[in-house]
C-alpha cells in the first residue's frame, strides 16, 4: 500500500477529484442495495397477494430510477478516478521529460535511450493502473467488505468472528505474495528495458548490421533478451496465479467454519436455519471484496515497483546546475581559460592540462591538434556540458566566471555546431531555425546561404520544406554539417563554436563559409576546432593541442616561424596539396 | 509526416486480425486444450462446493441427523474440493500465462526476423521510436489478450450457458424472452468495438508519436540544451503528451458509457421486465414464487459473466489494434533482396562488374542510369560527383541493400543476386559515412558477432588502422566501455574503430563511402597508408568528396545525375579538361 503514500502528493493535488470520486463510489454501493430490497418487497407482496398495479409500477419505477442514477454516477466516478489516473500518467511523463531536459551529458553517457523510453511508457502505464484500478479496488473492497461484514455482524456477531478467522492467513499470504511480486516485477520491467534498448540500437544501426551480416548474431541476442523477458514474466506469473486460488481456499475455509459452527449454533438453538442460510449468502457477497483485496495487492506492488524505477530516475540530479545567486546577465567580452587540469567525471585520464588562454572579444581562435588531443573538451567546457571543479580551474567571459551566470544566460551567448551534426526529423527550415523558431524565412535563407548549403537545399524535392532526419531525406555528412552551421549562424550569438564542423565540406565551400563568417561576425568571437590547418590560417590566434596541453600558441605566421609542431603539420598538409597538384605539374 | 504515416494505419478488418491472432495458438493446441479442460474442471469443482453445503443442510442439519463418519467424509470431501479447485486454478492460470508469454515471444521473434528481412527503405522512412514501439509495446498489449481475455471468455460463456439452461428448465416462456438479451448484449459489444476502434487507433498513434519524440529528444539532448530549446521541446512534448491523454480519456469515457455501467442498466431493465411479467401474471392467476425467486437469482448470476467479458473487451480491443500494427510490419511487402538459388559461389578474386545497371528508389526517378564498369581484382575504382549524383546508390546496390532490377552486378563472374548472404557479407567490407558504434566495449565493437575474429585479430585490426594508440590510452584499453552510439569517443576515434571493424573481417572487396571525411590529417594519412596496404589483393570501390584521396585510383568514374559522364585515371581525366578537371580546379583554386 506504500505506493499510495508515494502517490499522496498527487492525490492531495487533486483532493476534490478523489474525494468526489470516493463519495460517488460509496453512493453506488448504497444504491446497489435498493433493487434487491425492492425485489424482496415485490415478492413479499406477491406471496401475500397484496400486489396492486400502482404498487408494481411504483416499485418498477424506483428500480428504473435507481438504475439510471447508478449509470450516471458510475460514469462520473470513472471520470473522476480513472480520469485522475490518466492525468497522473500524463504528469509523470511530463515530469520525466522535464527531468531529461535538465540532465547533463554525463547522464546520457550512462543511460540508454531504450531504457529511458521504457520508463516513460511501460512504467508510467503500471503506475496509472495502480492509481485507477488500485484506488477503485481499495475503496470498493473496503466499502463493500465493511457493508457486508456489518450486516453479517447484525445477523450473528459470533459467527461473523468465526467466519473471519481465516482472514489473517489471507492477509499474511497476500502480503507475502505482494512482496515477491514486487521484486519479480521489478526485474521483469528491467528486462523489458533491456530489450527496448536492444531493439532501439538495432533499428538505429540497421545498416551496419546488414553490411556486416550480423543478422543471426543480433537475432541470437534478441532471442536471449526476449527469453529473459519471458522468464522473468513467468516468474511474475507464478506469483500472479497464486492470488485468486489462495483467496478461494480462504473463502472455502470461511464457508466451512461458518457452516460447521453455525450448525452447532442451530443445534443449540442460538441461530435459526433461515438466518444461517442468509449468513452464507452474505458470505458469498464477501468473495468479491476478498478477491479484490488480492487483486489490489497485486496491482499495488506492480505500481510500487514501477514507481521506484521512475523515482530512482527522477532522483538523479543534474551535475550541471545554476549556482545559487547565478546572474541572468548574458556574459560578454574576452574569454579566459585558466585550467590546471581536467578529467571527465569518473575517469582518471587527464584530458586537459595547464591551459592558459585569452581570446579577445571579436577575435577568432583556431584550435588544431590530433584526434583525442582535447579540442572538443575545450569547447564543451565553455558550454558547461561539464563543470570544472574549483581546484581544476575556471573559464571567464568578460571578467565573470561562466559558473557565476545561469546556464541559460551562458548558452544564449554561445552558438555551437558540434562534431556530429544532429538533425531533427523536421523540415530543413525547422532544423535551421531550431534555436530561433521565430526567425523569418528571409533570415533562414540567408543563414543557409552563409553556410553554403542553400544550393543543396534548393535541389531537395521540397526545398526548405523537405523533411530531413531520421525519417526524411538522407543527407550527406557535409550537408548535415552545413545545416548545423546554418543553424548556429542564425543564432547570431556573440560566441560561435565550430567543432570540426567543416571536416566533410569541400574546400571551395569551406572558403565560402569562412568568408561569410568573417563578414557577418564582425566584432564577435569565433572558435574553430579543426584538423585542417588551412581552415584557421587567418585566425587571430591559433593553439596547437597535444595530449591536452597547448604546445604552441600564436598567429599562423608566428607558429610557422617557430618551425615546430605547427610547421610540421602544415608542411605535411602542404605536401599533400602539392601531391595533388603533381597531377598537373603546377 | 510521422503523423501522416501513422494515420495511414486505418482501422482494418478486426475479425480477420482476431482470427490471425488465434492462428498463433495453433502450435499450442494440445496445451491450450489442456488449459481449457483444467479451467472447466476448476469451474466444475467450484460449482459443486455449494451443493455439498446444501446436501449437509437438507439431509443432515434440518433432520438433526449427525452420523460422524459420513459428516467427516463430507467435510473431507468439501475441504478436498476447496484445495483441488485452488490447485486446478493455479495450474490453469499458470498454463494460460505461460502460453501467452510463449506466443508473445514467438510473435516478437517473428517481428524481429521480419525486421531483418524488410527493405532498408522501411527504416529510412519510419522513425526508430515507432519501430521500437511496435516490437515491444504493441506485443506487450497483445500479451494481455492471450493471458486473460481468451480464458475469461471461454469460462464465462460456459457459465452463461449453464445459467441459460437452468432458466429454460424453470420457465421456457420467460427464458425465451430472456434470450433476447443475447442479441442486445452482442449489439452493445459490437457497438463498443466499432466505437472504440478509432479511439484506440488514435491512442496507439499518439503513443507511437510520443515514443518517436522521446527517442529523438533523448538522442539530441545535447544540442537541445546547447541551443536552450528545452522549454520549447517540453512544450512540444507536452502537446503530444496531452493529445495522448485526450485519446486515453476518450477511451475511458467510452468504457464508462458502454461497458459495465450500461450492462447494469440492461440488468435492471431485465429485472423490471421479469417483475412486471410475474406481477401482471399474478393479477390473473397465481404465480410460482419459488420460480420467480430462482429467476431473479439466476438473472443476477447471468450478468456477472457478461460483466466479466465486457470488462475484458477493453483489453481485447486494445490487443486488436496493437495486433493490426504488428501485422502491418509482418505484412510489409518490400523486402531486402534475398539470395536467389543455392549457389556455392565464392568471392575469391574480387572482380566487380556493373553491367548496364539502372536504379530507382521510388520507381519513377532513376538515380542511376546505365552504369557499366569493371573493377579488376585488386584495382581501386573511385567514384566522384556532387551530392545527389548517385554515388551512394552504387554502394547500396553493391552491398545488396537494395535489389538490382535493371542490369546486372557480377562479382567474380557470379550474379550478385545469386551470392549467398554469408559470402557477400563476409567478403565485401563496408565503411559507412558515419560510424555507428554499439553499446559494449572496444573489442565487441570491432568483433561484432563474428566469433572467428580472435582477440588477436581485434588488436591486429586496431593496429592496422592505427587506432591502437588511442585505445591504449583509454582506461580498460580493449575492454574500455562504449556508451550508446559511442558518445564518449570523438568522431575521429569512432571512425577509426569502424575501420578496424571492417579490417577485422579481412574482406576481399572494400566499399568505402566517404569514410575519410572526418579524421584529422595525420590519422587520415595513416589510414590512407593502411588502405593502400589493404588494397594489395583487394578490390576497392571508393566514394570520395575530396579528389586528393582518389588520385592513385586505377579508374575514376565521374557521376553526374546518375550517369557516368567521364571515366579514366586521374591523369587522363585532367587531360580531358572536362567535369573532373573543373572539379579539380575548383578544389585546387582555394588553396592556391
Amino acid at each position: 500500500m506504500q505506493v499510495f503514500l508515494d502517490l499522496m502528493w498527487f492525490f492531495r493535488q487533486h483532493k476534490t477529484r478523489y474525494i468526489t470520486g470516493i463519495i460517488l463510489l460509496i453512493m453506488v454501493a448504497l444504491l446497489s442495495l435498493i433493487p434487491p430490497r425492492i425485489v424482496g418487497l415485490v415478492i413479499n407482496a406477491l406471496t401475500h397477494h397484496e400486489l396492486t398495479h400502482a404498487m408494481l409500477y411504483r416499485d418498477l419505477f424506483i428500480i428504473l430510477v435507481t438504475a439510471l442514477a447508478t449509470y450516471g454516477i458510475r460514469y462520473l466516478w470513472r471520470i473522476m478516478l480513472f480520469g485522475g489516473a490518466i492525468q497522473l500518467a500524463t504528469e509523470l511523463r511530463t515530469k520525466l521529460y522535464d527531468h531529461f531536459t535538465i540532465m547533463s551529458p554525463e547522464f546520457y553517457h550512462h543511460k540508454r535511450t531504450g531504457d529511458l523510453m521504457a520508463h516513460s511508457t511501460n512504467d508510467v502505464q503500471a503506475i496509472q493502473e495502480t492509481a485507477s484500478e488500485g484506488v477503485l479496488t481499495l475503496v470498493d473492497s473496503i466499502v463493500t467488505g465493511s457493508v457486508v461484514i456489518t450486516t453479517m455482524a447484525f445477523l450473528n456477531w459470533k459467527l461473523t468472528v468465526v467466519s473471519l478467522l481465516p482472514m489473517p492467513i489471507m492477509a499474511f499470504a497476500v502480503t507475502r505474495y505482494g512482496k515477491m511480486l514486487h521484486d519479480r516485477f521489478y526485474l521483469a520491467q528491467a528486462a523489458f528495458s533491456d530489450i527496448n534498448d536492444r531493439v532501439q540500437e538495432y533499428v538505429s544501426g540497421i545498416r551496419v548490421i546488414r553490411a556486416f551480416g550480423q543478422e543471426n548474431w543480433e537475432r541470437k541476442n534478441f532471442i536471449t533478451l526476449s527469453r529473459d523477458v519471458v522468464n522473468k514474466s513467468v516468474a511474475v506469473a507464478r506469483i500472479d496465479s497464486l492470488f485468486d486460488p489462495t483467496i478461494s481456499i480462504i473463502v472455502g475455509l470461511s464457508y466451512f467454519l461458518s457452516i460447521a459452527i453455525g450448525a452447532i449454533f442451530v443445534v443449540h438453538g442460538t441461530l435459526n436455519l433461515g438466518n444461517l442460510t442468509t449468513f452464507t449468502l452474505y458470505l458469498g457477497q464477501l468473495i468479491w471484496p476478498m478477491l479484490a483485496f488480492g487483486f489490489l495487492f497485486n496491482i499495488v506492488e506492480r505500481g510500487r515497483a514501477s514507481y521506484e524505477r521512475v523515482e530512482s530516475l527522477l532522483s538523479v540530479s543534474p551535475t550541471i546546475t545554476d549556482k545559487k545567486g547565478a546572474k541572468e546577465q548574458v556574459p560578454s567580452g574576452a574569454i579566459t581559460y585558466a585550467i590546471r587540469q581536467f578529467s571527465y567525471p569518473g575517469t582518471a585520464h587527464v584530458v586537459l592540462k595547464d591551459i592558459s588562454l585569452v581570446i579577445e572579444q571579436g577575435h577568432t581562435l583556431g584550435i588544431v591538434g590530433r584526434t583525442g588531443s582535447g579540442k572538443t573538451t575545450l569547447l564543451r567546457l565553455l558550454l558547461r556540458e561539464f563543470d570544472l571543479k574549483p581546484e581544476e580551474g575556471d573559464i571567464v567571459i568578460g571578467g565573470v566566471s561562466i559558473q557565476d551566470v545561469t546556464l541559460s544566460a551562458l548558452r544564449s551567448s554561445i552558438a555551437y555546431a558540434p562534431q556530429d551534426a544532429f538533425i531533427f526529423s523536421q523540415s530543413v527550415l525547422d532544423n535551421i531555425a531550431f534555436a530561433n523558431p521565430k526567425a523569418s524565412r528571409e533570415d533562414i535563407v540567408k543563414a543557409a546561404y552563409q553556410a553554403g548549403v542553400l544550393e543543396d537545399i534548393e535541389q531537395f524535392p521540397n526545398g526548405f520544406e523537405t523533411i530531413i532526419g531520421e525519417r526524411g531525406t538522407n543527407l550527406s555528412g557535409g550537408q548535415k554539417q552545413r545545416i548545423s552551421i546554418a543553424r548556429s549562424l542564425l543564432q547570431q550569438a556573440e560566441i560561435l563554436l565550430l567543432d570540426d564542423t567543416l571536416s566533410a565540406v569541400d574546400a571551395r565551400t569551406e572558403t565560402h563559409i569562412l568568408d561569410q563568417i568573417k563578414n557577418v561576425r564582425q566584432g564577435r568571437t569565433t572558435i574553430i576546432a579543426t584538423h585542417r590547418l588551412r581552415t584557421v590560417e587567418h585566425a587571430d590566434q591559433i593553439i596547437v593541442l597535444e595530449n591536452g596541453t597547448i604546445v604552441e600558441q600564436g598567429t599562423h605566421e608566428y607558429l610557422w616561424s617557430l618551425g615546430g609542431r605547427y610547421w610540421d603539420m602544415y608542411r605535411r598538409q602542404q605536401l599533400e596539396t602539392q601531391v595533388e597538384r603533381g597531377g598537373v605539374e603546377v | 509526416m510521422i503523423l501522416a504515416q501513422e494515420q495511414s494505419l486505418s482501422p482494418t478488418n478486426s475479425s480477420g486480425t482476431f482470427r490471425r491472432l488465434l492462428g498463433y495458438l495453433g502450435p499450442y493446441r494440445s496445451k491450450l486444450i489442456l488449459a481449457f479442460v483444467i479451467l472447466l474442471a476448476a469451474t466444475a469443482t467450484d460449482v459443486v462446493q455449494p451443493l455439498l453445503i446444501k446436501v449437509f443442510i437438507d439431509r443432515y442439519l434440518i433432520p438433526r441427523y449427525f452420523p460422524r463418519t459420513i459428516l467427516a467424509e463430507l467435510a473431507a470431501v468439501y475441504l478436498g474440493l476447496v484445495i483441488l479447485t485452488a490447485v486446478l486454478n493455479v495450474v490453469q492460470l499458470l498454463l494460460f500465462e505461460i502460453l501467452a508469454l510463449n506466443i508473445i515471444q514467438q510473435l516478437r521473434i517473428e517481428l524481429f526476423d521480419k525486421a531483418q528481412q524488410i527493405a532498408l527503405s522501411f527504416f529510412d522512412n519510419t522513425p526508430v521510436g515507432v519501430v521500437v514501439s511496435r516490437i515491444t509495446n504493441d506485443t506487450q498489449s497483445i500479451l494481455e489478450m492471450f493471458m486473460t481475455v481468451l480464458s475469461t471468455f471461454v469460462q464465462n460463456i460456459t457459465v452463461l450457458t449453464g445459467i441459460l439452461i437452468a432458466m429454460f428448465a424453470l420457465n421456457t416462456r420467460i427464458a425465451l424472452d430472456c434470450l433476447l438479451l443475447i442479441p442486445i448484449i452482442l449489439g452493445v459489444m459490437t457497438l463498443y468495438r466499432k466505437a472504440s476502434a478509432p479511439i484506440f487507433h488514435v491512442a496507439r498513434q499518439q503513443l507511437a508519436l510520443l515514443n518517436a519524440k522521446l527517442n529523438e529528444s533523448l538522442q539530441g539532448m545535447a544540442i537541445v540544451q546547447a541551443m536552450r530549446q528545452e522549454s520549447r521541446m517540453r512544450h512540444e512534448f507536452g502537446q503530444i503528451n496531452n493529445a495522448y491523454k485526450r485519446a486515453r480519456f476518450r477511451n475511458m469515457q467510452l468504457n464508462g458509457i458502454l461497458l459495465r455501467p450500461l450492462n447494469d442498466v440492461i440488468y435492471s431493465l431485465t429485472l423490471i421486465f421479469v417483475l412486471w411479467y410475474f406481477g401482471l401474471a399474478s393479477f390473473s392467476h397465481a404465480v410460482n414464487i419459488g420460480v420467480l425467486y430462482a429467476f431473479v437469482t439466476y438473472l443476477s448470476r447471468f450478468f456477472e459473466p457478461v460483466n466479466n467479458m465486457m470488462q475484458r473487451l477493453n483489453f481485447f480491443q486494445q490487443a486488436m489494434v496493437s495486433a493490426e500494427r504488428v501485422f502491418q510490419i509482418l505484412d510489409h511487402e518490400e523486402m531486402a533482396p534475398q539470395t536467389i538459388g543455392h549457389s556455392a559461389a565464392q568471392i575469391t578474386r574480387g572482380e566487380v562488374v556493373f553491367d548496364d545497371v539502372s536504379f530507382s528508389y521510388d520507381g519513377r526517378h532513376d538515380i542511376l542510369k546505365h552504369i557499366s564498369f569493371t573493377a579488376h581484382p585488386g584495382q581501386t575504382v573511385a567514384i566522384v560527383g556532387h551530392t545527389g549524383s548517385g554515388k551512394s546508390s552504387i554502394i547500396n546496390l553493391l552491398m545488396r541493400f537494395y535489389p538490382v532490377e535493371r542490369g546486372k552486378i557480377l562479382i567474380d563472374g557470379t550474379d550478385l543476386r545469386m551470392i549467398s548472404s554469408h559470402e557477400l557479407r563476409r567478403k565485401v567490407g563496408l565503411v559507412l559515412q558515419e560510424p555507428f558504434l554499439f553499446y559494449g566495449d572496444i573489442t565487441s565493437n570491432i568483433r561484432l558477432g563474428n566469433q572467428f575474429v580472435s582477440d588477436e585479430d581485434v588488436v591486429k585490426a586496431a593496429r592496422f588502422v592505427q587506432a591502437e594508440s588511442f585505445i591504449r590510452r583509454l582506461s580498460g584499453e580493449y575492454h574500455a566501455p562504449i556508451g550508446e552510439r559511442g558518445a564518449t569517443l570523438s568522431t575521429g576515434q569512432r571512425q577509426l574503430l569502424s575501420f578496424a571493424r571492417t579490417m577485422a573481417m579481412n574482406p576481399v572487396i572494400l566499399a568505402l563511402d566517404e569514410a575519410t571525411a572526418s579524421v584529422d590529417t595525420e590519422t587520415e594519412n595513416a589510414i590512407q597508408n593502411a588502405l593502400a596496404q589493404m588494397r594489395h589483393g583487394r578490390t576497392t570501390i571508393a566514394i570520395a568528396h575530396r579528389l586528393s584521396t582518389v588520385q592513385d585510383a586505377d579508374l575514376i568514374l565521374v557521376l553526374h545525375h546518375g550517369e557516368i559522364v567521364e571515366r579514366g585515371t586521374h591523369q587522363e581525366l585532367l587531360a580531358r579538361e572536362g567535369l573532373y578537371y573543373k572539379m579539380y580546379l575548383l578544389q585546387q583554386g582555394q588553396s592556391a
